[in-house]
């Protein structure tokens, strides 16, 4: 084509067109804009939701946990009982063996009464052994107070969640006495404070060292086997294990993470559907504004063509405009999307039943704000596009006869 | 000459197949005006069509600057009509959008031969050719008739082209306007040589043309 329709004439046009009608084109570049805006809100919003539950949940707790299901010593009461793998050496060779593991740590886990000078609470207490937990959690970034796993190789020291440091109010270097179901008891020094965010674990996990806990109980056996994956989707292992081992069962992170799963892909279908609906009725608004145009300019657009512009002209004549609606929306909804992430994201937050932050947390990733102003601009060129091909079939004659 | 136009015929499909224009010619050379006159409906507007290259629809040969439109595919036919042929209509159509000045510019715009300055010079001149240029910066639509008339016919001179097609250019103003506009297109066609072609039915008109033509039924009469 030797003809070229993106020129100054044309762009000096379709501006002057939308200048005509400030009002409309102002509404439709509006419509754009809040499109765009709540695009990046929420996902800026939702993702920085769902990024955190997942740093928070799924890096603080193990993908696959081996629990026992024998009871050693029937004659204890239940509920209060720990049950201990008796073939933990097996299950060992298994997951040294298999690819898909990237480390594993074993643990002993036992209820314990816990209580400081001021008050008394339940927990649940971790015995672990600590150059294996460090493979599986990363303790360090989660520390308030105080030192890590490694600190547990001294004797007689314990790492607390926040929430139950904070109700038993101690700290750091202070000592809590605990209680476990068989009557033993022992002072252990608070080496260090952690929190994960998330309060069921902050309220009741403790950790101390396996040895410790094996003591008291007079056990040298442990209750549980953690396992990290490479891949966290691929939870065969899982099926392997229950059908080689015996009297043991293991849930892996989708089980034990249900709520948090569902509340993630409801948040991402949330995110994409109002978005998209945004942007629907923006460029549905679009659509109208530049419809109606192209009906009462009819006899415009003849007299364009009479004097020499082509079907192509006055395709890009609309085009332009609704393009500009298009980019002006898209660019100040990602600044205005920005602004307002970046107010959500200083809002401080009262600390919620479920989870611990200061203030909510956002995802500010760039590409969320490329897809937004690729969205909003994608909408108004499609909305555009069929009224300016129906300005573009305008002919003069039937119009010129009519007017 | 400027326009040949040879046995032309056009018909419509609608509500039934019949014929408009029957074996019209018409040859006009440069600096000769020629007003077609006749019954409404004798085909007038419609034959201005086809020789403006609005309406391709048709049978016979239309040659226009020696160039045989129907050669010309839709693309280059409306960098012709640009180039070579002006058009005024009866409702001396303005754009509301623009102001006067900006109304006579646009087809010199498209051409894009020149520069906007040079563009905007000749249509201050053209406006002062037909008396408008004290409303250059007017918006269009506070123009009266006749003032947006006049303005039509600057705009249809802007790219200086070699025929000026004009449907009844007086049919919606007084009789005093009427004259006003019809001395200004005779006096174009003297001093810039252009073939015009006037449809009108005011006997002034086409009683003072170079030459007038009388249709009947579709058909020149002889
Ligand atoms: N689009 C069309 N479809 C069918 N018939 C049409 C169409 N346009 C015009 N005609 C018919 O063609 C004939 C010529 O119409 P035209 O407009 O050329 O007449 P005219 O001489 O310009 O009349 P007037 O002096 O009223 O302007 C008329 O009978 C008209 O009804
Ligand atoms: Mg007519």
């Amino acid at each position: 084509m030797s003809e070229q329709v993106f020129n100054k004439t044309n762009i000096f046009i379709a501006l002057q067109y939308l200048a005509a009608r400030k009002k409309q084109s102002f509404l439709a570049t509006i419509g754009v804009l809040l499109g765009v805006t709540t695009f990046i809100v929420m996902i800026n919003f939702m993702t920085g939701v769902n990024d955190f539950l997942d740093d928070a949940v799924f890096n603080g707790s193990p993908d696959i946990i081996i629990s026992a299901t024998t009871k050693r010593n029937s004659k204890k009461k239940p509920g209060i009982t720990t049950n201990y793998i008796e073939n933990s050496d097996k299950v060992d060779e298994f997951l040294e063996k298999d690819q898909n593991v990237e480390s594993f740590a074993h643990q002993i886990i036992s209820p314990a009464i816990l209580i400081s000078d001021a008050k008394q609470f339940p927990g649940s207490i971790n015995g672990i052994f600590p150059d294996q937990e460090d493979e599986m959690v990363d303790l360090e970034r989660r520390l308030i107070e105080g030192e890590g796993f490694q600190s547990l190789s001294s004797e007689n020291t314990i790492l607390l969640g926040i929430s139950l440091a904070k109700r038993l109010q101690v700290s750091a270097g202070d000592q809590i006495k605990m209680i476990l179901p068989n009557g033993k008891n022992i002072v252990l020094k608070v080496s260090g404070i952690f929190s994960f965010g998330i309060t069921t674990i902050d309220n009741v996990r403790t950790y101390v060292s396996a040895a410790t806990l094996q003591n008291l109980l007079g056990q040298n056996s442990i209750s549980n086997i953690h396992i990290k994956l490479r891949n966290r989707d691929n939870v065969r292992l899982k099926d392997y294990l229950i059908q080689n081992i015996n009297d043991i069962t293991t849930e892996d992170w989708k089980d034990s993470n249900k709520t948090i799963v569902i509340g993630n892909k409801v948040r991402d279908i949330l995110t994409w559907s109002v978005s998209f609906a945004l942007l629907l009725v923006a460029g549905f608004g679009i659509y109208n504004i530049l419809n109606i145009t192209v009906i009462q300019k009819r006899k415009d657009i003849a007299v364009l063509k009479t004097i020499g512009y082509s079907s192509k002209d006055i395709v890009f004549i609309f085009l332009v405009q609704s393009l500009i609606i298009g980019i002006l929306g898209a660019f100040f909804g990602a600044f205005f999307g920005y602004i307002i992430s970046y107010m959500i994201s200083t809002t401080p937050l009262d600390t919620s039943d479920f989870i611990i932050v200061d203030t909510y947390p956002i995802n500010f990733k760039i590409s969320y704000y490329v897809l937004g102003l690729l969205f909003g601009i994608l909408t108004t060129i499609i909305a555009g596009y069929f009224p300016s091909r129906k300005a573009s079939k305008v002919d003069p004659v039937t119009i010129i006869r009519g007017i | 000459m400027i326009l040949e136009a040879q046995c032309i015929n056009k018909y419509f499909l609608d509500p039934e197949k019949h014929q408009v224009l029957k074996e019209v010619s018409l040859s006009v050379p440069e600096g000769e005006l020629v007003s077609v006159y006749g019954e409404s409906g004798s085909g007038k507007s419609t034959l201005l069509y086809i020789l403006s290259t609005l309406d391709m629809d048709f049978e016979g040969n239309l040659k226009i600057h020696n160039q045989e439109v129907k050669d010309l595919n839709a693309s280059s036919l409306t960098d012709f009509r640009n180039k070579h042929i002006g058009f005024v209509y009866q409702f001396h159509y303005l754009l509301p959008e623009f102001n006067v000045l900006q109304n006579v510019m646009l087809p010199a715009m498209k051409l894009s031969k020149k520069n906007k300055d040079d563009i905007r010079k000749d249509a201050l001149n053209l406006l002062s050719e037909v008396g408008m240029k004290g409303f250059a910066k007017r918006p269009s639509y506070q123009l009266s008739g006749g003032q947006q008339q006049r303005v039509a016919i600057a705009r249809a001179l802007i790219n200086d082209p070699s025929l000026i097609v004009a449907d009844e250019p007086t049919g919606n103003l007084d009789q005093k306007n009427s004259e006003l506009i019809f001395e200004l297109l005779k006096e174009i066609t003297g001093s810039r040589n252009k073939a015009v072609v006037i449809a009108t039915h005011n006997p002034k008109i086409y009683h003072n043309s170079n030459r007038s033509i009388e249709m009947i039924d579709g058909s020149i009469r002889l």
